[in-house]
């Protein structure tokens, strides 16, 4: 971990025509460690399609550099490009397999050129097949496979060639969520398992939750946010990474509904409607309970939600506090004292988009 | 036999012989056979050539899209009756002669081979481009994307539109035999119309009917055969 195995500087891909000039990736400056799962999210139209095709050199930059395994791909001619792709597995959300080919022959496809013997292609093919689990499927036409199958297929033939890379461009996009689930476990197996470097665009922050270990947030074709994926969810930024963050916890449409109950409607002027935010074990001391004991103020919970990311407890509560006056203040202030992001919140403003 | 002398006695009389059934069977055989297979050959390649070449192809490149899909255009157009005496002298210069089965060759494939051509182009942009991306994200090159991905995928609708042209193809030759070229067409109008001998047109038109489903049966069977 912590060699760049991608690094794109400044990509710029401008799709001119006559009638219009849409700048699909403004100046985007992207670099992906060795071994790390690395996820791009983005509503359809931000331009991370076309930003990870530029990794396989499937689109050409208008400008910039692409750096792939230490080889600068943009220098490359035809031939040592097909070799480098070779290296470059990839998925994609409509699978993309050879209907006229059995799930054996479609495994086999990248094979078609490669050097080894025709008992050691087979043996790598059922291999392959062996961990997607998909060994009893070998002689089906993709035809006869639900979308979850396919996509095992999918993945099994894009590590043929044993590469150092795999791209899965919404891989998961037309699958039901157990099966969504299912091969995200999988992708993340394989990452361990071979130390497969993983970059996954996808519109689900669910499937980044699951899997990745950072994140981009694109929109327009820049990058709008990025970093860990606890700090992201933690403490996300810009609001469209809020609004996807929002997609995983629901915690908008739960505010909605909290702000038509009629204790929260009518909230006497001392009482404080806040959203506590905390991230691992932020506290030492227990804090509801102290902060009945110390300011003699107490909380309702309304509403509670942890996750664990990475094995790290994420957690948002919405809670009342009720007291006296000057004691929810102090209260509040000892909170914000804590390691717990403290949002006040105000029930008048239904329409606000909780951050 | 008897039922055959009764009711088509011109049918009988004109049986065999160069000129009767027997050879006209053999010569639009014939025709239909050789065109079937040079036209496939070139429209094929016209075809993958255009599909290649389009903006959206694997080798983009304008002038040569552009000016293959005009002559496709071009040659379409011409109706095959014109063109049977228009391109006559380029006729007598590769075969020798205008008349005849041979005569009749090389209009009908300059007829036969852009509509197949178009058929193939047709059939070929069906290809889900998204498997032609995969193709390339493996470092597959242009022509293994032509042969294992456009031509292998293609391969149902490829037969669709082969056992479409045989059959066209099988009209042409009638046309062609109208004007010289032998063949069943040739017997229907010049014995049968011409002489006023139904029978023979009749049984005639029922020869090429027996192709034409023949050739239907075949591509069908072999369609279902590689559909998977």
């Amino acid at each position: 971990m912590g060699e760049p195995i991608i690094k794109l500087d400044d990509i710029v891909v401008d799709f001119k025509t006559k009638d219009q000039d849409l700048l699909a990736v403004n100046h985007v400056d992207l670099t992906v460690e060795k071994g790390d799962i690395y996820g791009i999210v983005g509503y359809s139209g931000a331009g991370k399609s076309t930003l990870v095709r530029v990794i396989n050199l499937l689109q050409r930059p208008t400008s910039g550099a692409v750096q792939v395994n230490g080889q600068n791909i943009l220098s490359l001619n035809d031939a040592e490009l097909r070799q480098a792709r070779k290296k470059i597995g990839m998925i994609f959300q409509h699978f993309n397999l050879l209907n006229s080919l059995t799930i054996e022959q479609n495994v086999a496809f990248p094979l078609r050129t490669s050097k080894l013997s025709k008992s050691e292609k087979k043996k790598k093919v059922d291999e392959l097949l062996e961990l997607v689990g998909l060994a009893d499927k070998k002689d089906n036409y993709p035809r006869q496979l639900s979308g979850g199958q396919k996509q095992r297929v999918g993945i099994a033939r894009a590590l043929a060639n044993d590469p150092d890379i795999l791209i899965s461009d919404e891989a998961t996009s037309a699958l039901d969520p157990k099966t969504t689930e299912s091969i995200l476990n999988l992708l993340r197996d394989i990452n361990e398992k071979l130390g497969l470097t993983i970059v996954l665009i996808t519109h689900q922050m669910e499937a980044v939750k699951q899997v990745c270990n950072r994140v981009a947030v694109m929109d327009s074709g820049e990058v709008v946010e990025r970093g860990e994926i606890l700090d992201i969810f933690a403490k996300p930024q810009h609001p469209l990474t809020k609004a996807f963050i929002d997609t995983t916890t629901r915690l908008d449409a739960t505010l909605k509904v909290i702000y038509q109950q009629e204790n929260v409607k009518n909230l006497p002027a001392s009482d404080k409607l806040i959203k506590l935010s905390y991230v691992g074990d932020s506290t030492d001391e227990p804090l509801i309970s102290t902060l009945y004991e110390k300011f003699n103020v107490s909380a309702n919970i309304l509403y509670g939600n942890i996750e664990i990311l990475r094995g790290t407890p994420l957690g948002n509560l919405i809670v009342i506090l009720t007291g006296a006056a000057s004691d929810t203040e102090a209260a509040l202030a000892f909170i914000n004292g804590q390691d717990v992001q403290v949002t006040e919140l105000d029930p008048k403003a239904q329409s606000e988009v909780i951050d | 036999m008897d039922f055959i002398a009764k009711y088509m006695p011109n049918v009988v009389a004109n049986w065999e012989g160069e000129y009767g059934f027997v050879g006209a069977i053999q010569q639009t055989l014939y025709m239909t056979f050789i065109s079937a297979i040079v036209s496939g050959i070139l429209g094929l390649a016209v075809g993958l050539l255009v599909v290649v070449t389009d903006k959206d192809g694997i080798a983009p490149n304008r002038v040569i899209y552009s000016i293959t899909d005009k002559l496709i255009n071009l040659f379409r157009s011409i109706p095959f009756i014109i063109l049977l005496a228009v391109i006559g002298p380029l006729t007598k210069l590769i075969v020798g002669t205008t008349i005849g089965e041979n005569g009749a060759l090389v209009p009908l494939i300059i007829g036969c081979f852009p509509f197949y051509a178009r058929q193939v182009q047709n059939a070929l942009v069906q290809v889900d481009p998204g498997v032609i991306e995969a193709a390339k994200a493996m470092g597959e090159t242009n022509l293994g994307i032509v042969f294992h991905v456009y031509l292998k995928e293609g391969l149902p609708d490829l037969i669709r539109a082969s056992v479409l042209t045989i059959i066209s193809l099988i009209g042409l030759t009638a046309m062609a035999g109208a004007v010289g070229a032998g063949g069943l067409g040739s017997l229907a109008i010049n014995v049968g119309y011409q002489r006023f001998e139904n029978d023979v047109t009749i049984l005639a038109t029922i020869f090429v009917l027996i192709l034409v489903f023949v050739v239907q049966a075949v591509g069908d069977l072999i369609t279902r055969k590689v559909s998977h």
